[in-house]
């Protein structure tokens, strides 16, 4: 579920960045900050049925003015990546990808997806960090968003429950 | 009718509306008959209609065109499904169906078979202004009132297979997303792409 303090922080850092729509599809362990993005007046909450979806969303987001974020677990990683491709990366779009690391040290469900998220977030070219240190939350996510306006490319910060 | 009439038919009809197009033969021959910086192409099948909604959502103010294709709708149903529930009342999608993959050789779609009704499924997603055309005055008169009300607006227009000949895109996908946000910046009075100052300034 997370906690409600991590998901605060969370959503604290997103406003920092600049993050003003936020697409998403639930896991359980994001569940207190995708019930805080409910009810946040600040931040477009676009839910979507499927995470390419939300790529799409998110890239139309940047056309049209909004820095967009998009909240998902790894398994939906997997099922965003030709719209990562030959949407985010080929068109040169900064999206920031909060992804919950289902299957990491210390995860008990969805270890095959664990084990393949890193390599395929390399495979892409798609920098990441692994947020295990709720002290850094803040200094990431802005670190993460720096990134991704400059280079144009989406960035991925890797939720693990240390963080949520 | 075939696409390349009705898409001669909506640029008369509109202005400065931004348009989605989706990985297909529409894109070219839309960027034939109304070449504007306005116009942003699409490389991954399917998610025009997300794409579209994204930018109907940043710009609610401002008209948005989906053109999709009955193989890139079949790719991305659930689009229908997140347009019904989010409601984006400045959203006109098309899906040009000409009931088969056109630009990968014209193998069928689940469109061939006729069983598929697009505009009824649209509709019971919660896209209350659904319809079907069949002749290029019943597209006009649909988009005529998808432009002078707020929707979300799905029109499922029924085309002749066949492509028109259309001169290649000017731009690659990176010069027209250039060229789509700068003319978004300066139609909306907006700044999207921003270069930061070199550290040096910023030096005391």
């Amino acid at each position: 579920m997370g906690t409600i303090a991590g998901a605060q922080q969370i959503l604290a850092g997103l406003k920092a960045a600049g993050i003003d729509l936020v697409s998403s599809v639930p896991d359980i362990n994001m569940l207190q900050l995708i019930n805080l993005l409910y009810e946040d007046k600040e931040i477009a909450h676009v839910p979507v049925g499927r995470e390419e979806e939300g790529i799409g969303v998110c890239a139309g987001a940047h056309l049209g003015g909004k820095k967009p974020a998009m909240l998902m677990q790894n398994g939906g990683l997997l099922n965003s990546c030709n719209g990562l491709t030959t949407t985010a990366l080929q068109f040169g779009i900064p999206v920031l990808l909060l992804i919950y690391y289902a299957g990491d040290i210390g995860d008990n469900a969805f270890h095959m997806v664990g084990l393949v998220t890193e390599p395929v977030l390399q495979g892409l070219g798609i920098k990441y960090i692994v947020m295990r240190d709720p002290t850094k939350v803040k200094q990431d996510i802005a670190g993460a968003v720096t990134l991704a306006n400059s280079s144009k490319r989406p960035v991925a910060l890797l939720l693990t429950r240390g963080v949520l | 009718m075939k696409r390349f009439e009705c898409l001669q038919a909506i640029a008369a009809m509109i202005n400065d509306e931004l348009f989605v197009t989706t990985a297909g033969g529409a894109t070219a021959e839309w960027n034939g008959v109304r070449p504007s910086d306005g116009n942003i192409q699409v490389k991954t099948l399917g998610l025009c209609s997300s794409i579209g909604l994204g930018i109907a959502i940043a710009l609610p103010k401002r008209k948005v065109f989906i053109f999709d294709g009955d193989g890139a709708l079949w790719m991305n149903l659930g689009s229908l499904a997140t347009i019904g529930l989010h409601q984006p009342k400045n959203l006109i999608h098309i899906c040009w169906d000409n009931r088969q993959y056109e630009s990968s050789g014209g193998e069928p779609t689940a469109a061939t078979a006729g069983n598929i009704d697009f505009a009824g499924m649209a509709l019971n997603a919660g896209i209350k202004s659904s319809c079907s055309v069949t002749t290029v005055d019943e597209l006009k008169q649909a988009v005529s009132h998808a432009l002078s009300h707020d929707g979300p607006h799905f029109i499922w227009a029924r085309i002749e297979a066949g492509r028109t000949v259309a001169p290649p895109l000017k731009y690659d996908e990176l010069e027209n997303k250039y060229r789509f946000v700068r003319y978004v910046e300066e139609t909306e009075g907006i700044d999207i792409l921003r270069v930061p100052m070199p550290a040096s300034y910023l030096l005391k």
